[in-house]
């Protein structure tokens, strides 16, 4: 128990002190506050799709049905925190630009990423027998993981965008002040655990719904 | 009000709902398996 109230504690301490303690960026102003909030989101994101594509190769090698528990678990999470991104930047972007949505190259990206999943979890759906549904579902997710870091690192990079520099800019340095910086990477590491617990509890219920099926 | 204690104030609710959310759910995940 204690170390589920380390996450509550640790996440909690970080808002508090990159909203009390941590500067304002100059051009992003008032903005500044959704970084502690929309970075780890879309971290979380390349984070939970990467496990997603890692069992399902497990279980392809394996045949274990609990890979694809893990699987499913994290296509479901890695979504939901897509989600969280999306909705983050796009409130960000309707201060900053005006406008909610603006297909920069950014949020082309992430709508894909949200696509592709979003179909993920349709293919899921649509079948009803478990070893078939893991192993196309295992097949989908790692054909779909191909295009997540092009997605996510490179188009962006590749095209002009009015979104903010990332962390590690084009000089290959991180350009943010000490202190926001602190907040974020302790935001990241908060997200990460929080996104770990997620998935012991999503896997959890997947295994008690397979048990009560049979 | 300084506008870093209203964002503050509303992260730190909508953070707590979530993580007694999640306790909630956990603790009927216990039940649930221990039948």
């Amino acid at each position: 128990m204690i170390w589920r109230w380390g996450i509550f504690i640790w996440i909690a301490a970080t808002m508090t002190a990159s909203l009390l303690w941590a500067p304002l960026v100059p051009v992003l102003g008032e903005t500044t506050r959704v970084l502690y909030f929309h970075i780890p989101a879309a971290w979380v994101t390349v984070l939970a799709l990467g496990w997603s594509m890692i069992h399902s190769a497990l279980y392809l090698w394996k045949r274990d049905l609990h890979h694809d528990d893990h699987a499913a678990a994290a296509a479901e999470l890695g979504l939901l925190f897509c989600i969280g991104a999306t909705v983050s930047g796009s409130l960000w972007a309707k201060s900053m630009w005006g406008s909610y949505w603006n297909w920069d190259p950014r949020e082309t990206s992430i709508f894909f990423i949200l696509l592709l999943y979003g179909a993920y979890l349709a293919l899921r759906g649509s079948i009803e027998e478990g070893e078939k549904r893991a192993r196309l579902s295992a097949v989908y997710s790692i054909v779909a993981f191909v295009a997540v870091p092009p997605l996510m690192f490179i188009v962006p990079r590749i095209y002009a965008t009015l979104h903010p520099d990332p962390i590690i800019n084009s000089t290959g340095k991180v350009d943010m002040d000490p202190r926001i910086r602190t907040g974020f990477l302790f935001m990241l590491v908060g997200f990460t655990f929080l996104y770990a617990w997620l998935q012991v509890l999503r896997v959890r219920v997947s295994r008690l719904e397979r048990r009560l099926a049979s | 009000m300084d506008r870093n204690w209203v964002v503050l104030g509303v992260s730190l609710l909508v953070w707590g709902l979530l993580f007694a959310w999640i306790l909630r759910v956990e603790k009927r995940l216990n039940e649930l398996e221990r039948r």
